[in-house]
């Protein structure tokens, strides 16, 4: 009996010991995990006098944890560190961000940071075609994912599950000859769309489809693993995310998570970001390895503004060709 | 106070009045909500936009149809096993008993992924093999019939329980008059033991079917990447593209799974009613049949079987951990420890789950225990009306799907708590307490069973003696029931520690359980890791069942689910 009592004394104190070891610094973000705890390693290495939780999950996701912690009236978060400037624009309008204006801003092209100082870019992340490399056609533009060869072998993320995808859904719905018309012709040849850019890099990857719509980094960095899977940038263009940091206005922890914003936007934060196989969004930075030169990018344009009011809409005509709920 | 002590009983006041408050906050207090919440969505005009969606019907639909194959297949299987590991000469008896239990207790997600990574042109396995289907060929895991096989994998376990307590108490004097009066084998089973454990049938169908309706984790991992969605599935989607309208809809949803399984159990109840056979005489049917030859046909189909459910699955969720890269075919040159390093020393989350499991399943099983103990003693001293409310009071959060009572707890505390203005949503204790609830009923059964066996002049000289309450609980009572409490202790902690669907709508910031771990970790495109972690936590279990089995020996029968 005793050892029963002491055990759960002992239980107790480790669960309240639990709770109150809450971090100084509460990150939600949209990273792979493995990318995730790479960031936060090398954030808290600079700053040891802070500690960092981290939540991931894709942004859709995230901005609904969230909402549903400001409806409880218990907001965690102090940083976001997700997908895309729409959303975060959004987050801007309805007053949930702190305006915060880093120093570090002076690296970057204006267009890629609010001028408010309500978030900044961290990187560049477009998305492309991918494909198995036992595939029998080798894809160059995107129409090429309408033609027979690829029947029922096409797959790509949801709108509904990550942020960029709902980017680049609107990015090429804007493009003349693609738009909606191309999403519809993709579902008649049977492309599926369903989970997140991981679950793309997976399906193709593995053979399971032949051909998929997803972000640049994954399969260039799976193909440096050994995976048979190569990316190519369409000739149309790209979409591009800038995956955006902002502080939340609710948080106990401004001044850490002003460091943090630093941190991510100085050089080294931004070399992290290179390491892991992503364009740093900062002046002066190489490429990672597996990419073209960068001016053989050819990246879309898309206005925040009109994507924000546009997004319901979009989301529903997205639903309502690949009945996705 | 003095109505509730009843004569000569020295209960002390507070005891009853203490379990009628713990069973109101955890079972009453979250389902009223759920109900009230519900009913307002409804009389607000939500009524149509909620039934109208055909999300709603389609996964009604999807929910109803896998669950009927399901409980189907977790039938064949379950009754296959309890008939001959309870009426024949089988050997090793007890060692397919415990792998046949197994995937019980392995969380439902990582059989998911197991079985995917076991499967389909993905395969690493396969693919070592050169077995693997050719490109484009469909994953035959996303789909209906994939999702029902697997609840029919997962469940079978639940069938093989409830029909072998019926068996062990088949009479053996019928079989043996019958024997003696020239019926064949296949007459005896016919025409005595079949009717006879139709009960135990019925009721194995009714568990199967109202777990596979409130399962999670499968469909979540076979279901949507298919875009087949369940209702649970459903729910949690809702929440994941939170507006102002999701706590009403998912309140309708919740509602509609409740539904389906209170069905399910009024079903039973009506199959089981005229079939309660009063079986006189020696019990204990062992080894009623000799398989003779039939020997060589049942033991390699056994064996395979569990080859299949167990062996086969595990060794392809190694294998998704070892491939360095997807697509890559695992040989010794290209296999990495990386997954395993990553999950580890670097993920922080590992640790988190970890931590947060194993604490969460420990204080659960260690607080329940003790509401439980109470609870037991006062349910069986006092046996009336009163006391038998309170009873199937506590099994309704058990028998109610886990997304379900997660969602009512979400509505309870997603507003701070009046007047103490602390809000649980978004901390450990909200996924704590909820745990209470759900598991409040296995933790009891174990219990009341050892109180039942109890003899109560024990503690009655102790009481005319002169020994008051405590004196009586701490001496006598509970080192008569501490095997009980132990087994209690043991189940509840690995059932806790698995756990997914109750979390997967709760966690936050530093909350994660392993169940959430691996299921994001898939989510998020690394099923690497999450297969390394999905191996970790199955060497848990077995070695808790592995636990739970060394303690066999000093516990009342029936205490340990696989054992005789």
């Amino acid at each position: 009996m005793k050892t029963i009592v002491s055990a759960a004394a002992l239980l107790a104190a480790s669960l309240l010991a639990v709770s109150a070891s809450a971090a100084n610094l509460v990150l939600y973000t949209s990273q792979p995990n493995e990318d995730a705890q790479a960031t936060v390693d090398g954030f808290m290495a600079a700053n040891p006098d802070i500690k960092v939780d981290w939540v991931r999950d894709g942004t859709p996701k995230i901005i609904a944890k969230l909402q549903a912690e400001i409806q409880a009236g218990n907001p965690v978060a102090d940083v976001l560190l997700i997908a895309d400037m729409v959303t975060l624009e959004r987050l801007k309008e309805d007053g949930k961000l702190l305006a915060y204006k880093s120093p570090e801003a002076a690296g970057y092209d204006a267009s890629l940071y609010d001028a408010d100082g309500y978030y900044y870019s961290t990187k560049l992340i477009t998305t492309g075609i991918m494909y198995n490399t036992s595939a029998a056609m080798k894809p160059t533009s995107w129409k090429d994912l309408t033609k027979p060869e690829a029947k029922g072998l096409v797959t790509m993320p949801s709108p509904l599950a990550s942020g960029a995808a709902l980017i680049h859904a609107q990015t090429l719905a804007a493009v003349p000859g693609l738009g909606w018309d191309f999403y519809k012709s993709l579902a008649e040849n049977g492309a599926i769309a369903a989970g997140g850019n991981g679950a793309v890099l997976k399906s193709v990857a593995s053979g399971e489809k032949a051909y998929g719509m997803v972000v640049d980094y994954l399969p260039i960095r799976e193909k440096a693993k050994g995976a048979p899977v190569e990316f190519v940038f369409p000739s149309e263009g790209v979409s591009a995310v800038t995956e955006p940091v902002g502080i939340f206005a609710s948080t106990k922890n401004a001044d850490a998570g002003k460091k943090f914003v630093d941190y991510v936007l100085s050089e080294k934060g931004q070399e992290g970001f290179l390491k892991l196989g992503y364009i740093p969004a900062r002046n002066g930075m190489k490429l990672p390895e597996g990419f073209p030169a960068r001016d053989a990018i050819k990246v879309l344009s898309i206005k925040a503004a009109e994507a924000l009011k546009n997004t319901d809409q979009d989301l529903k005509t997205f639903s309502g060709i690949y009945g996705s709920n | 106070m003095q109505g509730y002590i009843k004569t000569g009983n020295s209960q002390p006041a507070w005891l009853f009045p203490f379990i009628v408050i713990s069973v109101l906050i955890l079972s009453v207090l979250p389902l009223a909500r759920l109900a009230m919440v519900g009913i307002w969505a409804f009389a607000n005009g939500g009524v149509i936009d909620v039934l109208s969606a055909p999300s709603l019907w389609s996964a009604t639909y999807y929910t109803i149809v896998t669950s009927v194959l399901g409980t189907v297949i977790s039938l064949a299987i379950g009754c296959l096993f309890a008939f001959l590991l309870t009426l024949t000469d089988i050997r090793r008896k007890g060692l397919l008993s415990f792998f046949f239990v197994l995937p019980m207790m392995i969380p439902p997600q990582v059989t998911a992924l197991a079985w995917v990574q076991m499967s389909g042109p993905s395969s690493p396995l396969l693919k070592a093999l050169s077995l693997a289907p050719p490109m484009g060929s469909p994953q035959p895991l996303y789909s209906l019939s994939g999702i029902a096989l697997l609840y029919g994998v997962q469940h079978a376990p639940l069938v093989y329980l409830a029909l072998r307590a019926g068996l062990m108490t088949l009479p053996r004097d019928g079989v043996e008059a019958a024997r003696l009066s020239g019926a064949s084998s296949l007459r005896v089973f016919r025409d005595i033991i079949l009717p006879l454990s139709l009960p135990g049938i019925i009721a194995g169908a009714a568990i199967s079917f109202v777990s596979c309706t409130g399962n999670f984790g499968i469909p979540a991992i076979l279901g949507i990447p298919a875009s087949i969605f369940t209702l649970p599935t459903l729910i949690f989607t809702k929440f994941s593209a939170f507006t102002s309208r999701t706590f009403g809809d998912v309140a309708v949803l919740s509602g509609i799974i409740a539904m389906i399984s209170v069905a399910g159990l009024m079903i039973q109840d009506r199959a089981l009613r005229g079939r309660d056979y009063r079986v006189i005489g020696l019990s204990g049917a062992s080894a009623a049949f000799e398989l003779g030859a039939w020997r060589f046909v049942f033991t390699p189909l056994l064996w395979a079987i569990l080859f299949f459910m167990l062996a086969a699955p595990f060794f392809a969720l190694v294998a998704g951990a070892l491939v360095p890269a997807y697509g890559v075919p695992l040989t010794f040159k290209t296999m990495s420890l990386h997954a395993f390093e990553e999950i580890l020393f670097r993920q922080a989350v590992t640790r988190t789950a970890f931590i947060n499991s194993l604490s969460l399943a420990s204080a659960t099983a260690l607080c329940l225990l003790v509401v439980t103990v109470l609870t037991a003693y006062a349910l069986t001293r006092r046996r009336d009306a009163v006391s038998r409310i309170v009873s199937s009071l506590i099994e309704i959060p058990y028998s109610l799907p886990g997304i379900v009572m997660a969602v009512s707890f979400i509505l309870v505390f997603a507003a701070p708590i009046p007047f103490l203005n602390v809000s649980l949503y978004g901390t450990i204790w909200i996924i704590l307490i909820a745990y209470f609830s759900s598991f409040f009923a296995v933790s009891l059964k174990p219990i009341v069973s050892a109180f039942h066996q109890l003899d109560p002049a024990l503690e009655e000289a102790a009481r005319l003696s002169g020994a008051g309450f405590f004196r009586r609980l701490f001496d006598i009572i509970v080192p008569l029931i501490a095997p009980a409490a132990g087994a209690s202790v043991i189940l509840v902690f690995l059932i806790a520690c698995n756990e997914l669907t109750i979390s997967a709508l709760l966690w936050s910031a530093g909350t994660q359980t392993l169940g959430v771990a691996i299921y994001n970790l898939d989510d998020s495109g690394s099923s690497d890791l999450a297969s390394a972690l999905s191996v970790l936590v199955v060497l848990m279990v077995v070695v808790m069942m592995l636990l739970l089995e060394c303690l066999a020996k000093r516990l009342p029968k029936g205490v340990v689910p696989w054992r005789n």
